[in-house]
């Protein structure tokens, strides 16, 4: 068994959690603040993915981000190599995953964060940066950690969009689900047996710590 | 429903829209399942190796009409089809894109081995497409240029086609030059999708994939750069019509079924490739 697609899947999976974690909030943020048109909309497009099958959601990745779109073109002609078939790509897909989950868990929790304090906050001089950083998000912090473990999680499991895009390049893009797959297919029962469990226990791990920190004592039961 | 829910009705209000619309979804699901519900006769259902695409849907059309029974195929990686079988699945015959994986699938006892038989010889090529730079070359060694920046082959560790793809690659000597570029594809059709969405600049594929191509331009692949890709299939006897997977079976082996083959670039046992191709 090889640990570098699960070392790929992890670092992967973090990453796009940590992007999805700044992107997600502040969208989130955003969309509790602001009243406008097309608000719902808004969030039902970041929220599609979710709910899209992933080679839908692939199909769309490959026609706005491959070799041969507009953005694609533009990356490749900037950087050298493509969006798709790289660690980019990885990483895209990865994001498009977590993102429903954190804007979802975190909008909803922003909601729920008592205007009044809010209000208090800013009568006693803090300006809406502060209250937001200050008071918002720690009050709402619970609903965020649990929109990123699940973005997390999500993300570490992506295998339809991944496939579509990543190019399965053994040791470049071929990550563990990816490649659990690959074994499961070359008749490498052993390997892919070792890897899913390696990645399943990683998760459960990751969902449990979450919990703990985030559990019963935040709500003071 | 523009009105906002939560500032104009009061909870009640805003319970009753929800049953109701919930209610709708159910009736409509509930619609679906009942049309699915109409009896059909039974299909015979083949799992054949995705480089079969075209050939077998050309011969289920034929054994269709002939026989008025209906066929319905999965296409996809033959490892992946040989995994399931291994595992139950209930398909009547299966067209591997080797020898080996019938052989797989027969010594799980899934396949019925007196029924296997050779059906074909398969070929690969080098596509690219059309209107696309760089051309796609007309030799293999030539992918070593790195002007061919990303190059599609069927994954080797599972697909027939990848492993010939890369045996011809190694022979031809390019192996080296070209592996860092390569981008693998599940299964040889998926590959050809790598290169007919210009992510990958070209793809080393299937004949029978692209025998019928006028359009994009592709070239044949010394058959001598790789060992031969013997594809066998066999009846299985986990599906709902093992019979009928038997008389397809005979049918991609008879005189008529042959003939579609031949056509699709098959080289078929007990002969050498036309020069068509």
């Amino acid at each position: 068994m090889s640990w570098s697609p699960l070392l790929l899947s992890f670092e992967i999976s973090f990453i796009a959690t940590v992007l999805a974690g700044v992107l997600g909030v502040g969208v989130a943020a955003l969309l509790v603040r602001y009243r406008f048109p097309g608000r719902e909309l808004v969030d039902a497009l970041i929220t599609a993915p979710m709910v899209l099958p992933p080679t839908v959601l692939g199909y769309y990745v490959l026609v706005t981000l491959g070799r041969d779109s507009t953005l694609g073109r533009a990356y490749e002609s900037l950087t050298g190599s493509s969006i798709v078939f790289s660690y980019t790509g990885l990483v895209v897909a990865g994001l498009l995953a977590a993102l429903p989950f954190v804007v979802k868990s975190s909008r909803a929790a922003l909601c729920e964060v008592d205007p009044r304090i809010v209000a208090a906050a800013r009568t006693l001089g803090a300006g809406p940066v502060r209250v937001f950083f200050t008071v918002q998000l720690p009050l709402a912090a619970s609903g965020v950690v649990a929109g990123l473990a699940l973005g997390f999680a999500r993300s570490l499991g992506d295998f339809g969009v991944t496939l579509m895009v990543a190019g399965n390049i053994p040791g470049d893009t071929q990550t563990g689900a990816l490649a659990i797959y690959d074994a499961l297919q070359s008749n490498r029962d052993s390997d892919a047996g070792s890897m899913a469990l390696v990645m399943a226990a990683f998760a459960a791990c990751a969902l449990y710590g979450v919990n703990k920190l985030t559990g019963p004592k935040a709500h003071g039961w | 429903m523009s009105h906002s829910l939560t500032s104009q009705n009061p909870p009640s209000r805003r319970a009753e829209s929800l049953i109701r619309v919930l209610a709708l979804i159910a009736l409509l699901g509930a619609a679906l399942v009942a049309c699915q519900r109409e009896p059909k006769p039974v299909p015979v259902r083949v799992a054949a190796a995705s480089d079969l695409t075209h050939a077998f849907e050309a011969l289920g059309k034929q054994f269709e009409q002939q026989t008025k029974q209906p066929v319905s195929f999965t296409f996809g990686s033959t490892g992946l089809m040989a995994r399931q079988l291994q595992q139950g699945a209930p398909f009547d015959m299966f067209a591997a894109a080797d020898v080996a994986f019938a052989d797989q699938v027969v010594k799980a006892g899934a396949c019925d081995g007196s029924t296997q038989a050779l059906y074909g010889r398969g070929r690969i090529v080098i596509w690219g497409r059309k209107g696309r730079a760089p051309e796609p070359p007309k030799q293999l060694k030539d992918l070593a240029e790195a002007r061919y920046k990303r190059i599609a082959i069927a994954n080797p560790e599972h697909a027939p086609y990848g492993r010939a793809a890369r045996a011809a690659l190694k022979q031809a000597g390019v192996w080296q030059a070209v592996e860092p570029r390569l981008v693998l594809g599940e299964n040889v059709r998926q590959t050809l999708q790598l290169a007919e969405t210009g992510n990958a600049d070209v793809a080393i594929v299937a004949l029978a994939l692209t025998v019928a191509d006028q359009e994009n331009p592709w070239a044949l692949v010394d058959g001598d750069l790789h060992p031969h890709i013997d594809q066998a299939l066999v009846v299985c006897t986990r599906g709902a019509n093992t019979a009928g997977g038997r008389r397809f079976a005979e049918f991609v082996n008879s005189p008529e079924g042959r003939g579609v083959m031949r056509r699709y670039g098959f080289v078929l046992p007990g002969e050498q490739l036309t020069q068509n191709p």
